[in-house]
């Protein structure tokens, strides 16, 4: 056996912890090899030492505090949404708060993002359809007429309307895009005044009464009604636009 | 029987241990309780995962997990404890108090019997934790090498050869000390 072999196995030789076959390779070579031994001799006086070194004094109050600490665990131990440890609950919270926070936010804006977006639409195509030639592709004052050539174009039958009666002739209609989608575009006129009347489905919506949005110096009328949306598009005055509103 | 009753039965006859244990990693008498509190109390909500079978390396392992995390936060606040006042006297404390039940050595040889033990743990207080943790479980808690090997979750062999080499670099450090000693003592 090699001295750095022995070495390796002086210390487990103290701990009892070697087979019998390398304690006796062990013996052997201590007897020829004096500093080795000398290794063995510190390491067991060393080891004595720490043996009857002086223990760290358990303070009587340790006791108590362990009890007292897991009397309140085990209060605690009820079921929990989330169970674990405290900084999990922590971070659970708040995930929570942040999800609810931009789930709010991302509701609002999108809300406000396509009222916005449906505003500018309408408003486009209603100007749009001002600077071609025509604002029609069928010109027609017979809702009778107008109302049949919708079918296959779009998804819905619009309610058609000639109130030329009271002063609103249907000059006819076409169709428009708006918010990502084909949409009806009715044509009335007051006077020299043009009005344009999206309509298009929203099942969801609801019954929604009229409201009056002036945006720059036109005024938008929208409302809901039967599962349709109306956005009536004019440079009229709002009090004659509402006057067709309940016409149509 | 509650959990918590079967728990203390079983757990808190290893407080000394525990204890001993946790005031070795972090040397510091305060945060040696509160580190063996808290390992209770984890050890307490982790008791329905033990597995059975010898309870204390299972406690020491958590409660050397918890002195660890302590250490790292305690590097991290660069907040160092000094060997003095770790090593200060308690109240009460007192070399006869402690040496004089054996009666047979002469007082001289107690007086330096206890400096040379002193010596030694001051030089164990200076061994990094790796080595100090496994000296502690073999030598003050007199634990198997199965027993040391599950408390710090290491292989059998990995014990062995730490033992020996925190031995040699207990061996060389008092070494030094004592050399030190003997020049202030010129």
């Amino acid at each position: 056996m090699q001295c750095d072999e022995a070495q390796g196995l002086i210390s487990a030789s103290i701990d009892g912890e070697v087979s019998e076959a390398s304690a006796g390779d062990l013996r052997q070579h201590m007897a020829a090899c004096p500093a080795c031994a000398g290794v063995q001799a510190d390491f067991r006086r060393l080891s004595q030492q720490l043996k009857s070194a002086e223990r760290e004094i358990l303070p009587a109050r340790l006791e108590t505090r362990v009890r007292q600490a897991l009397a309140q665990a085990a209060a605690e131990a009820r079921p929990t949404l989330v169970r674990g440890r405290p900084w999990v609950r922590q971070l659970a919270a708040v995930a929570a708060v942040c999800l609810i926070a931009v789930f709010g936010t991302w509701t609002i804006t999108r809300y406000v993002d396509s009222e916005a977006r449906i505003e500018q639409d309408v408003l486009s195509a209603h100007v749009r359809s001002l600077l071609q030639d025509s604002p029609i592709q069928v010109a027609s004052g017979d809702p009778h007429s107008v109302k049949p050539w919708f079918n296959g174009r779009v998804e819905f039958a619009p309610d058609v309307k000639d109130p030329a009666a009271e002063g609103f002739p249907l000059a006819g209609a076409r169709l428009d895009y708006v918010d990502g989608r084909r949409v009806a575009a009715l044509v009335y006129k007051r006077r020299l005044h043009t009005v344009n009347v999206f309509v298009w489905p929203s099942p969801h919506a609801g019954d929604i009464a009229a409201r009056l949005i002036p945006v720059k110096g036109y005024n938008l009328l929208t409302w809901s009604h039967n599962g349709l949306t109306y956005w009536a598009v004019s440079d009229l005055n709002g009090a004659e636009l509402q006057q067709l509103q309940a016409l149509l | 029987m509650s959990s918590r009753t079967t728990f203390e039965q079983i757990a808190l006859p290893h407080l000394d241990a525990a204890h001993n244990l946790a005031y070795w990693l972090v040397r510091s008498r305060p945060d040696a309780e509160d580190i063996v509190q808290d390992a209770y109390v984890r050890a307490f909500r982790g008791f329905a995962t033990f597995r059975g079978g010898d309870v204390k390396p299972w406690l020491l392992a958590i409660v050397r997990n918890v002195a660890y995390r302590w250490m790292s936060v305690r590097k991290r606040a660069n907040n160092v404890v000094s060997i003095d006042e770790a090593f200060a006297p308690r109240a009460g404390d007192s070399v006869g108090e402690a040496w004089l039940a054996s009666e047979e050595p002469s007082p001289e040889a107690l007086l330096i019997g206890a400096q040379e033990r002193a010596r030694v743990l001051t030089a164990l207080a200076a061994l990094p934790p790796a080595f100090r943790e496994v000296l502690v479980l073999r030598e003050l808690e007199e634990l198997s090498y199965n027993e040391i090997a599950d408390v710090i979750g290491a292989p059998v062999g990995t014990v062995m050869s730490r033992l020996s080499r925190s031995r040699a670099e207990l061996r060389t450090r008092l070494g030094a000390l004592i050399e030190k000693d003997e020049k202030d003592a010129v």
